[in-house]
């Protein structure tokens, strides 16, 4: 544990240490100019650079980059002891060392800057497809980066085995022909050792669905099954559950205690469990530092200096926005009434000192998922899991006070969905829902990670766009409206697609308008477009004329 | 044989220091003073008043032989284990770091999950 500890700080250190390298050596390669314009002063100081990246590189994981800028010091150093020629390949081998640097895994930038509009945040999800089926071959890669994936097909069995020694994807979809012997073949592969060193779930496309075919699927380490032919809204549906299980949203965990080193040793220790951890050692700031960090869970010591952890609850409870914020006492106190007196105000939970690190996390993941999951109840819709009516208008009134302190664009987008009514009708509600859930799925592959979006109604959604002017949103939402109307959904044996309208209203355009306003505009370009032909986005300008 | 617990560690470099004495510290469980200059680990190093001393050999001003030169001469501080870390560690450099009165070297770059184990060996050794 002490050791994931420590490697969860490495990961950071090294993040920083990432994060600086392009700066330092475009300072390098700076000075290493100077030299070629003759300027030899400043040799040392180039030297004491690279001599830097060599000794300090490979501590961080980066041995070649040791290696090269060791090469580069030696060369350095000759120059330094006379020798002249050279020094435009030293250059051009320098340039090459900063083209070649690794991404940092967390890069430590400003989120408005990180957050391009046009860029879906996060790396694409790698999907490897092995199938033998021509359908899948043809349709399949393309359909799956409608929604964000990126997809690399394999015909064949040992073409994907080869590549799986080289690499391995997020994801493997096995779509191999389950007849009696396709399974046997199947199996056998994936006891080969680079399936079983392979680390990524595997999803089974199938053409039979019996039990015993699904039941082998399972054995064979199968985390979703899926029949031919394929829906790929279902199929981005499945994916989309496997990754939320891989990858559950980060923690964010306060802890309050007047120890300095005891709780360094607990974010350590949930540091590395990958909580995003705040620690508080001056229980004055509670406030401030919950209102700025957010956690989802507070830890605090039961007796600090001059105020009690039970006191301190209290104080945060006083807070409406902090009413269902999970309170947990961390304490050396074993006397049951004391614990009992200190739940009475307002705390949630007791965890007795000492407590080891496994036990330490244990706790503190499945109280946040608690609350996290109840906080979900509250604030999702569940069909989607995106946010609620009254919350989307809640985070939009947010965004856009936020917006108009700073001055930056914010722009709402209200989307529906065109002739809805006939797809429930035709197809049934079970279909009409899968088709919402199509719409919910893009938006959230295709938006931000710091964009909002609510199930507004039935087939209506909302989307508010930080830091985002009126016709970069119609750019977004128009890639949105051309993938989806690219999806093909299936009931039985009829295949339909469905397109979607979208309205625009920017902030910037009427500089006035409250949320309500705004929504009304986005609303009335809504209208535009479908009166327009539907299958469109449409920008509102200026104020609401409420003519709808 | 005494046990090592505090530890002088001087080097100039920001996210090396970091990784280093978070090695140390974590892993070794060793008490970590930091000095970013031969300078400062001349003026800290009586009050802190270390069991070893581990120096960086290249840093502006005063580098890691100099500043063990001047270290010898503070009383009480002549016998007091010291190893270089360095990127330098050709067989002449090493060499010629011991013949300085260094203990040994520890070569850069240092894998942060061996280091403690290596200054421990190398403690042993100057107490052998």
């Amino acid at each position: 544990m002490l050791d994931d500890a420590f490697a969860a700080e490495l990961a950071n250190l090294r993040d920083a240490y990432l994060g600086r390298l392009p700066e330092e050596l475009s300072r390098i390669i700076d000075l290493a100019r100077k030299l070629e314009e003759g300027d030899r002063s400043v040799l040392d100081e180039l030297h004491m650079s690279l001599h830097k990246i060599a000794g300090s590189g490979g501590t961080f994981g980066l041995a070649e980059l040791s290696e090269s800028a060791r090469m580069l010091e030696q060369r350095c150093k000759a120059f330094m002891s006379g020798e002249k020629d050279g020094i435009p390949d030293f250059l051009s081998e320098l340039s090459s060392l900063q083209s070649s640097l690794p991404q940092s895994s967390a890069p430590d930038l400003p989120k408005s800057e990180a957050a391009e509009p046009d860029a879906v945040d996060e790396r694409a999800a790698r999907l490897w497809l092995v199938d033998d089926d021509d359908r899948s071959q043809n349709e399949l890669p393309h359909l799956l980066e409608q929604f964000g994936y990126q997809v690399k097909f394999f015909r064949r069995f040992v073409d994907a085995e080869s590549a799986l020694s080289q690499d391995n994807p997020d994801l493997l979809i096995m779509g191999v022909s389950f007849a009696e012997e396709g399974l046997d073949a199947t199996e056998e592969m994936l006891r080969r050792p680079v399936f079983k060193m392979m680390r990524c779930p595997i999803l089974f496309v199938s053409d039979r669905g019996d039990f015993m075919t699904r039941l082998r699927a399972v054995r064979m380490g199968a985390q979703g099954f899926l029949m031919k032919p394929l829906d790929v809204p279902r199929l981005a549906e499945q994916l989309e559950q496997i990754f939320e299980k891989r990858n559950p949203a980060s923690c964010r965990v306060l802890i309050v205690d007047d120890d300095e080193a005891l709780s360094a040793h607990y974010r350590l220790v949930l540091m590395a469990a990958g909580m995003e951890v705040d620690v508080l050692n001056r229980p004055e700031e509670v406030i401030e530092r919950v209102y700025e960090f957010h956690p989802e869970i507070v830890l605090m010591d039961i007796h600090m200096g001059h105020c009690s952890g039970a006191e301190l609850a209290a104080v945060i409870r006083q807070h409406d926005a902090w009413v269902g914020l999970p309170i947990v006492y961390l304490s050396a106190e074993t006397d049951l009434d004391e614990q009992i007196r200190a739940m009475g105000v307002g705390a949630d939970d007791f965890l007795t000192k000492p407590i080891s690190n496994a036990q330490l996390v244990a706790a503190v993941k499945v109280r946040a998922a608690r609350a996290k999951q109840l906080s979900d109840l509250m604030s999702k819709d569940s069909m989607t899991g995106l946010l609620k009516h009254s919350r989307i208008k809640e985070e939009l009134a947010l965004e856009l006070s936020r917006a108009q302190r700073s001055g930056k664009p914010m722009s709402v987008v209200m989307t529906d969905i065109d002739h809805f009514k006939k797809v429930n009708d035709t197809y049934g509600h079970a279909v009409g829902d899968r088709v919402i859930r199509a719409v919910a799925h893009l938006l959230k592959q295709r938006l931000r990670k710091t964009d909002i979006i609510g199930r507004y109604g039935g087939e209506e959604f909302v989307a508010v766009l930080p830091e985002c002017d009126a016709e970069t949103a119609r750019r977004i939402m128009d890639d949105i409206r051309e993938r989806f109307s690219q999806l093909r959904f299936r009931q039985d044996e009829t295949e339909f697609g469905c397109t979607l309208s979208a309205g625009v209203a920017c902030n910037l355009e009427s500089p006035t308008a409250d949320p309500s306003e705004l929504l009304v505009s986005a609303d009335e370009a809504l209208y535009q477009a479908k009166h327009g032909g539907r299958n469109q986005v449409r920008i509102a300008h200026g104020r609401p004329n409420h003519g709808r | 044989m005494k046990s090592l617990h505090k530890i002088l560690y001087v080097e100039d470099e920001p996210g090396i220091q970091t990784v280093a004495k978070l090695a140390l510290e974590m892993v070794g469980k060793f008490t970590v003073k930091l000095c970013s200059s031969g300078e400062e680990a001349l003026s800290e190093v009586a009050g802190f008043a270390p069991d070893m001393i581990l120096l960086d050999v290249m840093m502006p001003g005063m580098d890691g032989p100099d500043t063990l030169g001047r270290l010898r001469q503070i009383p009480g501080f002549a016998q007091v284990p010291v190893a270089f870390m360095t990127a330098k560690i050709q067989p002449h450099e090493v060499e010629y770091y011991k013949s300085l009165g260094a203990v040994d070297v520890i070569a850069k770059p240092f894998d942060p999950m061996q280091l403690s184990n290596q200054v421990r060996l190398i403690w042993e050794k100057a107490h052998a």
